[in-house]
């Protein structure tokens, strides 16, 4: 397509930006202009010639407004018009970032009308009144003078002719951004980041446009809206939400589910839903006032403000503190001495705050508890059988304070476990004892189910059950190293191994416990072989106990009910042997406070108080007629113990009366109890039953704790 | 996988009165409730957490809205935001 001129110049009109300044300049003078402008001159370039190619034109001109919106001018020269190349429009050119410069342009004059006014004091000002006076003259002398003659004239007037141009629709839009402080923060950060897509596309949504109406039907804006389809959408998200769906957006949608962030939030969502649930259990855990909701609370007008007082001081239940108020009615002046009041009026009791317990754990029986020694809201518990004939797979599970409904970790185990136990000096370390004999190190720190090291090809590996196992730090003043960490655990093959962490686990004998025969021969070992029938030579070990100060020292019961005492140093024989029970002793534990005495319980249904010294035991308390499990002093007091046989859980406080315990809870049967544990940053006990239930119980009201020595 | 097991955990909850998890369009992915007044929940709590993100932001711009809760009379509304999707938990705990 070409349109000439009179004098035969190209003057075609180029679609786009792309203007021969040679032919366009000196037709137009010294004004050139905006884009805009450039439009106009479309149409005066039509109306000069008679080829009317409007629609070559219209297209050109069509094409100008979809793109004037991306291309960018600068203005430089006046004189010489800018080589403007027509860009390709591309998708991508629409989410490319735009650098828009905005520049003064030259002054452009467009009316230039000489003042007729000069200054008094102008050069030529002379001159100027001077011809003023002439003209004045002039003017006077017209009126009758010869020189002046009227004329009239008439000039040929061309023939007007009406001429339309059509163009297409100028479409205008309003764009409006809100600059927010992070807006610019974040434009600032990606420039030194390299400009991707998807800023432009968050950019976009931040932005907030409002298209005029009629740009909306105009097809051309269609193609603009689709665009930027982010900003549509969120805008027009009440209207059109369920509007088209483009097909990415479906692939979209179900990469939400997997994505890690999303795993994520629903981690944290289900830690927030459970402390609204259990936000009164867990404040009675940490020893804080109990908050109820106002909307819940249903005390009389009357009690309230007593209530509130009596919240206050105390932690417990809101019942107990009714009980109180009644009491307190009676007698006008309530003692706000906090450990006197309880007391008095309400003895001890335990009270059940939670359990932790899920599918996943029911009808597993907890055989053994761990507090983590860094995390002292981390628990680990073992599920495992302690009979032979219930085996089936163990678990051990990591619970968290924060989510009483659901373990963080678990790990599965090929045999019932049996003992566990954080380690100190690497905390994320968890040592798993089963009922196979082999031993197992997970690292808690990782949600994979294998473990880190395994026992299971060492050659030297337990041929009973591990029925307990225990990190130990122990000076080791001839190497000098200071504090070491090893694992020591005793099983029922009679032996107490030590442990050494390398890449394979394996492990060294501490000390073989040999049988003892009976009382009357104190010679252990082998003498009476013709008499008794042995099947093997050594005594299976139930549980130890490394003394508190001295950690060379330790105890070990066994299964025939001896207690012996000895040291790492010496192997081969026993240095104490404390004889008393008559069944296999389950559990020995050194008073924390006063380190001479201990405590050890058994099958035969007693528990033993007993001095290092002594042979014989100090005390000895029975209360049930079932096999006593587990035993555990308290962190806090010297007197205070907790015990657990199958039917009871039992606080022991010997400063109030050794023959019957403090608190005494019922299990409901068949549930039996297996393991106790007391928290060590509050006053709670835990309780594992065979049902494969972890429960919390508060202690309330014990006594002021003590730790004078006995 | 473990995120459906952990959906239907926080759904199975007590007092957990609905879950909607939207994606960064503003559509509903997965939701408990009828569909119109999950698309409601969905508008507001859109453009109630593009604000506070702003609030947020406009304070400290290296600060981020990490949840967003809302107590009212009858219920509690948990919104945990992020880039792509947007995850509302509609709870009674009052029970």
């Amino acid at each position: 397509l070409q349109v000439l001129d009179e004098e035969g110049k190209d003057v075609t009109p180029h679609p786009l930006f792309c203007s021969d300044p040679n032919t366009i300049v000196p037709r137009q003078g010294k004004l050139l202009a905006s884009s805009s402008y450039f439009g106009a001159t479309g149409p005066a370039f039509l109306s000069s010639f008679s080829m009317p190619q409007t629609s070559g034109a219209n297209a050109s001109l069509g094409s100008f407004s979809g793109t004037c919106l991306l291309t960018s001018y600068n203005f430089s020269d006046v004189q010489v018009r800018q080589e403007e190349i027509k860009e390709e429009l591309t998708k991508e050119d629409l989410d490319r970032r735009v650098d828009l410069y905005l520049t003064e342009t030259e002054t452009i004059w467009i009316l230039d009308m000489p003042s007729v006014v000069v200054s008094v004091e102008a050069e030529d000002a002379g001159r100027v009144l001077e011809r003023n006076r002439i003209y004045v003259e002039i003017c006077k002398n017209r009126p009758g003078n010869d020189r002046f003659v009227e004329k009239m004239m008439q000039t040929v007037n061309g023939a007007t002719k009406t001429k339309e141009v059509q163009c297409d629709k100028i479409v205008m839009e309003d764009k409006g951004v809100m600059v927010t402080s992070w807006d610019l923060y974040d434009s600032f950060n990606e420039l030194e980041i390299e400009p991707t897509s998807k800023a432009e596309g968050s950019r976009a949504t931040t932005g907030k446009s409002s298209k005029s109406h009629t740009t909306k039907e105009h097809d051309q804006a269609v193609s603009v809206s689709s665009d930027r389809g982010n900003t549509t959408s969120t805008m027009v998200l009440e209207n059109a939400v369920l509007a088209k769906i483009h097909e990415e957006e479906k692939c979209h949608s179900e990469a939400v589910l997997t994505s890690e962030n999303f795993q994520q939030g629903l981690f944290f969502m289900e830690r927030i839903l459970m402390e609204n649930i259990f936000q009164p259990k867990l404040a009675a855990y940490r020893q804080f006032p109990v908050l109820t909701d106002p909307n819940v609370t249903s005390a009389t007008s009357g009690m309230v403000a007593a209530v509130k007082e009596a919240k206050q001081e105390e932690h417990g239940k809101e019942k107990k503190d009714k009980e109180e108020q009644k009491e307190a009615f009676i007698d006008p002046s309530i003692p706000s001495d906090l450990d006197k009041t309880p007391e008095d009026i309400v003895p001890p009791r335990l009270e059940q705050l939670w359990s932790y317990t899920c599918d996943l754990t029911n009808g597993h029986s907890v055989s053994s508890m761990a507090w983590s020694k860094v995390n002292a809201d981390l628990l680990a518990v073992g599920y495992g059988a302690f009979d032979f004939k219930e085996q089936k797979k163990g678990l051990a599970c990591c619970w968290s304070l924060k989510n009483p409904m659901w373990p963080e970790r678990v790990f599965r185990c090929e045999h019932g476990v049996t003992a566990l136990d954080f380690s100190t000096a690497s905390p994320n370390l968890l040592a798993v004892g089963t009922y196979d004999g082999s031993i197992a190190i997970y690292n808690v720190g990782s949600c994979i189910d294998a473990p880190l090291l395994d026992s299971s090809e060492s050659s030297n590996k337990h041929t009973g059950p591990v029925w307990q196992l225990r990190w130990l730090e122990q000076d080791r003043g001839a190497t000098g190293a200071g504090k070491t960490e090893r694992l020591i655990c005793i099983s029922a093959d009679g032996r107490i191994t030590e442990w050494l962490i390398q890449k394979r686990l394996d492990c060294t004998d501490l000390m073989k416990i040999k049988r003892t025969e009976s009382e009357k021969k104190k010679l252990p070992g082998e003498k009476e072989r013709k008499s008794e029938a042995l099947i093997s030579r050594q005594a299976a070990g139930m549980c130890f106990d490394f003394h508190p100060k001295d950690t060379d020292l330790y105890l070990v019961g066994t299964e025939e009910g001896h207690i012996h005492q000895c040291s790492c140093s010496r192997s081969e024989q026993f240095l104490e042997t404390y004889s008393g029970h008559k069944g296999p002793v389950y559990k020995v534990a050194w008073n924390p406070f006063s380190t001479d005495t201990f405590l050890s319980c058994s099958a035969d249904w007693t528990i033993m108080l007993w001095h290092r010294d002594s042979q014989t035991p100090i005390l000895t308390f029975s209360s049930a007629t079932t096999f006593v499990h587990d035993i555990m002093w308290s962190p806090k007091s010297a007197f205070v113990f907790a015990a657990v046989n199958e039917s009871r859980v039992e606080i022991w406080d010997l400063s109030v009366s050794t023959l019957s315990p403090a608190i005494s809870c019922f299990a409901s049967p068949p549930v039996k109890f297996t393991a106790v544990r007391f928290a060590k940053n509050t006053d709670c006990l835990l309780v594992g039953d065979s049902k494969g239930e972890v429960g919390v119980f508060l202690l309330q009201n014990l006594a002021a704790p003590g730790s004078a020595k006995v | 996988a473990e995120v459906e097991e952990t959906l239907k955990r926080i759904q199975a909850h007590k007092g957990v009165i609905a879950t909607i998890v939207i994606n960064a369009e503003g559509i509903p992915v997965r939701t408990t409730l009828d569909n119109s007044t999950t698309v409601q929940y969905a508008g507001l709590l859109h453009q109630l957490t593009m604000k506070a993100r702003s609030t947020v932001r406009d304070i400290d711009p290296q600060n981020e809205l990490t949840f967003l809760r809302i107590r009212s009379k009858k219920h509690e509304i948990m919104v945990a935001p992020d880039k792509e999707y947007l995850l509302i938990v509609i709870q009674n705990p009052g029970e």
